[in-house]
């Protein structure tokens, strides 16, 4: 039996924050005295990934994702609990460790502002130690996928947000990392150059089998990327799983949309069939959405159409966005 | 985490973008030489045709031009290349390569030094040939400015990187180093040379650090200083070395536990 790639126990990371009233006094006398206050942002956590899976944190903003994405990358010491990525405790920063790594933050460069990217990448080369050869294979194949052709010898600062997004990228990947930490890598991006970077996120994925984490607000990339997500509240966490199960659990409700034909003149109603706990939550010309409980969805769609002068009918799971902000609304699952 | 090849690949490509601001480096230096000329031209009008204090007219040009050499090569700017990384997070970049993070701020120091000596080598070289300068050069003085130059760079490079990891703890470390470039002006041979001190001072310039960071090298290769001089001086070069030295490794160590405890 394989053990799992990355082992994490009890993680918990609480930030110790000064605590300053406003006011010029209240300045004054916080230099004598500081007053700080414990603020957790991540209890007691735990789970295992297996080498190659691809995991997404979700969770709203100051869920405690990026704080567990930084202990995992040895940015941060947590307070109290264990983990190990490859056999490395993470934050004792081995060289052996880094070399096996790779985080790609969304709102921070690693590349050389001046100077191409190419440049920058020779530097990484030198620093992770690839050999010349596998620099260039690795450069041509990535350059390929991403199809970045002469966007590799601009200098960075001329390049827009995507064209540097995809350096960024191919810059975390040279020194081939077995584990990848991406923290909101399709941050500020349109949406077909979200679509390209998760398609290469996956293929790469699929190559190599390097086992990627991600951190996301855009529910697209966790759902395209993803089979398993972890959700993030408030430090703890929620749910892990298939990010279809989530919905099940959350939502346990179909949408019905339904389209009825109002041609003699009186609009039917289908509120008589309603059973209990099905309700009607939209209506716009000439169109219905019902709610309606999980279990009696075949029962009631066979009535409707039975009963009514249907013109289209459509079973729908809610969206998933809608399902996520739910909980952020709410806390729980 | 020591990884030579990382850090010179590092070197090249800081030069590299540097030198597209060359023009901006160039104005720095010039702007550094401007307090060395000016005490340059005071001091040589007022030896005019004698001396003062010792000095000659040209002795005292060739005490100036080598200092402006000697300052732009040992001048700090750790706090631009170190200190500033710490305040705005990019630290994090550094920490997750294999590679100790002092290679950036090295590989900053020499492209920077590298570009700035474009600009002065030959601007200083050309107030050589204008104002006539006077070196008594002997074979001793110049083998031991030498080993006096490299414990200069050292001393100040590493005094300069203490007080930027200061920026761990705090963002109010722009006071000591006002209170350091005083000290650099009065103290290390720039309002006037560490000999023609008056005596309190030049007691103060020969106990504290900052005349081995710029002056000293310059006494030496100007044959300012006897066999005792040049021997206590490098003794208190190379303990003022060790004593930045161990300030730097507790810093950074306790540095980068509080850094990675309240995260960047």
């Amino acid at each position: 039996m394989s053990h799992p790639q990355i082992v994490v126990s009890n993680l918990s990371k609480t930030y110790r924050v000064p605590q300053r009233p406003p006011g010029f006094w209240a300045a004054v006398r916080s230099m004598a005295r500081r007053v700080t206050q414990d603020v957790p942002a991540v209890c007691d956590v735990s789970f295992t990934i297996e080498a190659g899976e691809m995991v997404g944190f979700l969770g709203p903003n100051g869920a405690g994702k990026t704080t567990a994405l930084k202990m995992l990358a040895g940015l941060l010491h947590p307070t109290s609990g264990t983990a190990t990525v490859d056999g490395f405790v993470p934050w004792e920063r081995e060289a052996a460790y880094l070399k096996r790594i790779s985080m790609v933050l969304g709102n921070k460069s690693q590349l050389m502002w001046d100077i191409s990217p190419l440049d920058t990448f020779r530097v990484l080369a030198e620093i992770y130690r690839v050999p010349p050869a596998e620099f260039r294979t690795t450069v041509d194949e990535l350059a390929a996928l991403l199809d970045m052709g002469e966007l590799l010898t601009k200098p960075t600062r001329n390049l827009s947000l995507g064209e540097r997004m995809k350096c960024e990228l191919v810059a975390a990947l040279l020194h081939r990392p077995a584990v990848m930490f991406l923290d909101e890598p399709t941050l500020g991006l349109d949406v077909s150059m979200q679509r390209r970077l998760r398609a290469f996120i996956a293929e790469y994925n699929r190559r190599t089998g390097a086992t990627v984490i991600l951190t996301s607000h855009y529910m697209a990339d966790v759902a395209e990327l993803c089979p398993r997500v972890l959700l993030i509240h408030h430090g703890q966490l929620l749910y892990d799983g298939a990010l279809r199960g989530l919905g099940e659990r959350l939502a346990p409700f179909k949408l019905i949309r339904l389209t009825l034909d109002a041609g003699n003149g009186r609009s039917p109603e289908p509120d008589a069939l309603l059973p209990p706990g099905a309700e009607i939550v939209a209506r716009e010309n000439g169109g219905l959405t019902l709610r309606v409980p999980r279990a009696g969805t075949p029962d009631l769609t066979a009535r409707l159409l039975s009963a009514l002068p249907v013109i289209d009918l459509s079973v729908e799971d809610p969206p998933i966005d809608a399902v996520i902000d739910q909980i952020y609304q709410e806390g729980a699952v | 985490m020591t990884n030579h090849r990382g850090g010179w690949a590092l070197i090249q490509a800081t030069w590299l973008s540097w030198m597209q601001y060359r023009s901006f480096f160039f104005l720095l230096a010039f702007s550094w030489m401007i307090g060395p000329l000016i005490y340059l031209l005071v001091w040589s009008t007022a030896a005019g045709g004698g001396t003062v204090g010792g000095f000659s007219r040209g002795e005292f040009v060739a005490y100036y031009l080598i200092l402006i050499l000697v300052n732009q090569l040992t001048i700090s700017q750790t706090t631009w290349t170190m200190g500033e990384l710490i305040h705005n997070g990019q630290l994090n970049r550094l920490l997750l390569y294999p590679m100790s993070p002092v290679y950036n701020t090295l590989a900053s120091e020499f492209a920077g030094k590298a570009v700035y000596m474009l600009f002065v080598v030959p601007v200083s070289g050309g107030l050589a040939l204008l104002l006539r300068p006077e070196l008594h050069l002997t074979l001793a003085n110049g083998l031991a400015f030498l080993p006096a130059l490299a414990l200069a760079w050292a001393l100040s490079f590493t005094w300069g990187y203490w007080i930027s990891l200061l920026a761990f703890w705090t963002t109010r470390a722009d006071a000591l180093l006002t209170v350091e470039y005083s000290l650099l002006f009065l103290l290390a041979g720039q309002v006037a040379p560490v000999a023609l001190l008056p005596d309190a001072l030049q007691v103060m310039a020969k106990l504290l650090p900052y005349r081995y960071m710029i002056s000293f090298p310059v006494e030496v290769i100007t044959g300012q200083l006897d066999g005792a001089g040049l021997l206590t001086g490098f003794a208190l070069q190379i303990g003022w070395l060790v004593v930045a030295l161990a300030i730097y490794r507790f810093l950074w160590r306790r540095g980068v536990r509080r850094y990675t405890a309240i995260g960047g």
